[in-house]
């Protein structure tokens, strides 16, 4: 027999309390597990979707900024327009490696498995430009040309929802045109997956948006000359600049205002299951004071006592520990999907990011959690002389 | 004889309220090594509060215990811890076992604190020698009174003391069962222990080799009873 089974045996005598007890300790866990993943694989995300875009700037049309720079690597429509123009003067401007002219917007059409109306978003692209910001695109089949006229590539994952394959037909656009699929572009695992693209003259022709461009991408040569291009873009009339940097730490900031709620509620909850301890240990404690003093009667020193108490604790936080977060793990997606909708923006695809170190970390904080705890019922236990507890005389 | 437990002018005051009580008054007290000595009284008249004095589990007010030798007035706790586990075992009339632990594995308890652990044979021989050697997988609710109280002696036994400090051991227990207790006392008697037992029960009281009558707080007689067991002793196993 060693100090941890007799604790353990302990423990045995009240399963109700210690089950209800272990359970406490872990959700808290298992919140703060979910949280801190979640934290370090957010920024993660919002990295990869920044390299996914290719660019460095956005030359956006005057307006809400952030809201085109989120539009723009998401999908979406904003209402206002850049021109042919626009693009001629960026292009131009000295130290402007790319600059990739893309028109998007969206439309609906009835999903053919749930008859629902889906959004589908249209990239119209210049291929050249945006096979030089992008050079990992592979394609399966081929991309088009510029000049060509009812084609289009597909992203992967639209590809494999809607069973679309390289040479079919697919009526598109408000008339019902009939688009030939050309490619499917290999899977990049970033918004790209989702996308409809069209050469960009007939992305503009089919919607009416002729010479119209909803942003332009660029990439610099250098990139210590970012500000110094940005300041030239801004001179062009119609033209808002947007940095890559600037949208991360907007991003970055609405998030963390949005993480600062969620780590006020791991702190709450963490106060909350310490208190639970403490009261189901003092409970215990105050319960078997007689028995204390029994064994010291028999032999038990205080720090022995203490060292028990010290045992038990540990050994409901430790279980709480883990089963907090095997059930995070366990359960991740959902609580994804749950932090997803709290957060003013968030990146696609997963991004709870669980690596040992954290499964480490909330493990030791278990554990860290149960001194704490254990501390002050311990030290009480363990003052107290033979014949105080055997009077039960713990005030 | 070697005197293993000798107390002079033990005064015990506790404080209840505004009021003093005088527990102890002046007590006087000594026990030759391999003795039977029980301790009788009313209750109210001190029993505990002596035998807790004495097993050092308790400091007087006022007046010396002598423990094998060693005056413990002046001992730290950690010191009384080691003296107490080499010089005691305690009984309780409520037995405080622990009701998860196997009688077995009650009795081996004492051994963790002791850092002796892992002395099974020791274990089956204390187990046989209070008569549990059937039991010793049993739970502590699975187990009658009697056998219970086997239980808790032999974790007292366990750590090889000089000597038992017994609390009303048969307190809550049936007459039959308490003379059988009682004759396992006699038995460790036998084996050389020393045994100090406070009961209320005059006929278990007088099993032993002197009694000591205890009345508000001050032993008023000490009494040398010639043929201890007498008339008893058909109720042995």
């Amino acid at each position: 027999m060693n100090f941890l089974t007799l604790a353990a045996k302990n423990l045995m005598r009240r399963r109700g309390r210690t089950l209800l007890t272990v359970m406490g300790v872990a959700i808290s866990i298992s919140v703060l597990f979910s949280l801190l993943a979640l934290n370090s694989g957010y920024e993660m995300g919002l990295n990869r979707e920044m390299n996914s875009l290719g660019a460095h700037i956005l030359a956006v049309p005057k307006g809400c900024p952030y809201e085109a720079a989120s539009l723009v690597m998401h999908g979406g429509v904003i209402p206002k327009y850049l021109s042919d123009n626009d693009l001629e003067m960026v292009t131009s401007i000295e130290g402007v490696n790319i600059a990739s002219p893309l028109l998007m917007y969206q439309f609906y059409l009835k999903d053919q498995n749930t008859g629902e109306r889906v959004p589908h978003i249209v990239y119209g692209i210049d291929i050249d430009e945006m096979k030089k910001l992008k050079p990992w695109w592979k394609v399966e089949g081929r991309f088009f040309e510029d000049n060509e006229t009812k084609v289009m590539v597909v992203g992967r994952g639209l590809a494999e929802y809607e069973n679309l394959t390289v040479g079919q037909i697919l009526p598109f656009g408000p008339d019902k045109e009939d688009f030939t699929i050309v490619g499917i572009l290999g899977r990049t695992g970033d918004q790209d997956d989702q996308f409809h693209f069209l050469p960009l003259s007939e992305a503009q022709r089919l919607d009416r948006k002729e010479g119209k461009i909803t942003t332009i991408a660029v990439r610099v040569d250098d990139l210590g000359r970012i500000a110094e291009i940005s300041r030239e873009m801004e001179k062009i009339p119609d033209v808002q600049v947007v940095t890559m940097t600037q949208v991360m730490g907007t991003i970055m900031n609405l998030a963390a205002s949005a993480r600062s709620l969620l780590l006020t509620v791991i702190a709450i909850a963490m106060i909350i299951s310490a208190f639970g301890i403490l009261n189901t240990l003092l409970m215990s404690v105050n319960e078997r004071t007689r028995e204390f003093g029994m064994l010291k009667a028999i032999g038990a020193s205080g720090l022995d006592v203490g060292k028990m108490i010290m045992a038990e604790t540990l050994i409901i936080t430790v279980a709480g520990g883990v089963i907090g977060v095997v059930v995070s793990i366990g359960g991740s997606s959902i609580i994804e999907g749950f932090v997803k909708s709290m957060l003013p923006y968030s990146p696609s695809g997963s991004f709870i990011h669980i690596s040992p170190e954290l499964v480490g970390f909330s493990l030791l904080f278990s554990v860290g959690l149960g001194i704490v705890c254990g501390i002050y019922p311990a030290f009480k236990s363990s003052r107290l002389t033979p014949m105080e507890a055997i009077r039960g005389g713990l005030e | 004889m070697n005197k293993i437990l000798e107390a002079e002018g033990l005064t015990k005051i506790y404080r209840r309220g505004r009021e003093d009580i005088h527990a102890l008054n002046e007590v006087d007290f000594s026990v030759d090594e391999g003795e039977f000595v029980s301790i009788i009284g009313p209750s109210g008249s001190g029993k505990t509060a002596l035998l807790n004095v004495l097993g050092c589990l308790d400091t007087p007010t006022k007046g010396s215990v002598r423990l094998n030798g060693t005056e413990t007035s002046h001992l730290k706790e950690r010191e009384l811890v080691r003296l107490r586990r080499e010089n005691i075992g305690f009984v309780f009339q409520q037995f405080y076992l622990i009701p998860t632990l196997t009688a077995r594995e009650n009795v081996e308890l004492p051994l963790l604190f002791s850092h002796k652990n892992g002395n099974e044979s020791r274990i089956d021989e204390i187990l046989d020698m209070v008569g549990l050697e059937e039991r010793g997988d049993h739970l502590p609710g699975q187990l009658s009174g009697g056998e219970m109280q086997r239980v808790a002696i032999g974790r007292a036994l366990i750590n090889d003391p000089k000597m038992i400090l017994a609390d009303e051991p048969t307190g809550n227990l049936d007459s039959l069962t308490s003379l059988m207790i009682f004759n396992l006392f006699r038995d460790l008697k036998e084996r050389g222990l020393t045994l100090v037992i406070v009961t209320h029960n005059m006929d278990l009281a007088k099993q032993a080799e002197r009694m000591y009558t205890l009345r508000d707080g001050q032993m008023v007689s000490c009494e040398k009873l010639t043929s201890p067991g007498n008339g008893v002793v058909e109720g042995r196993r």
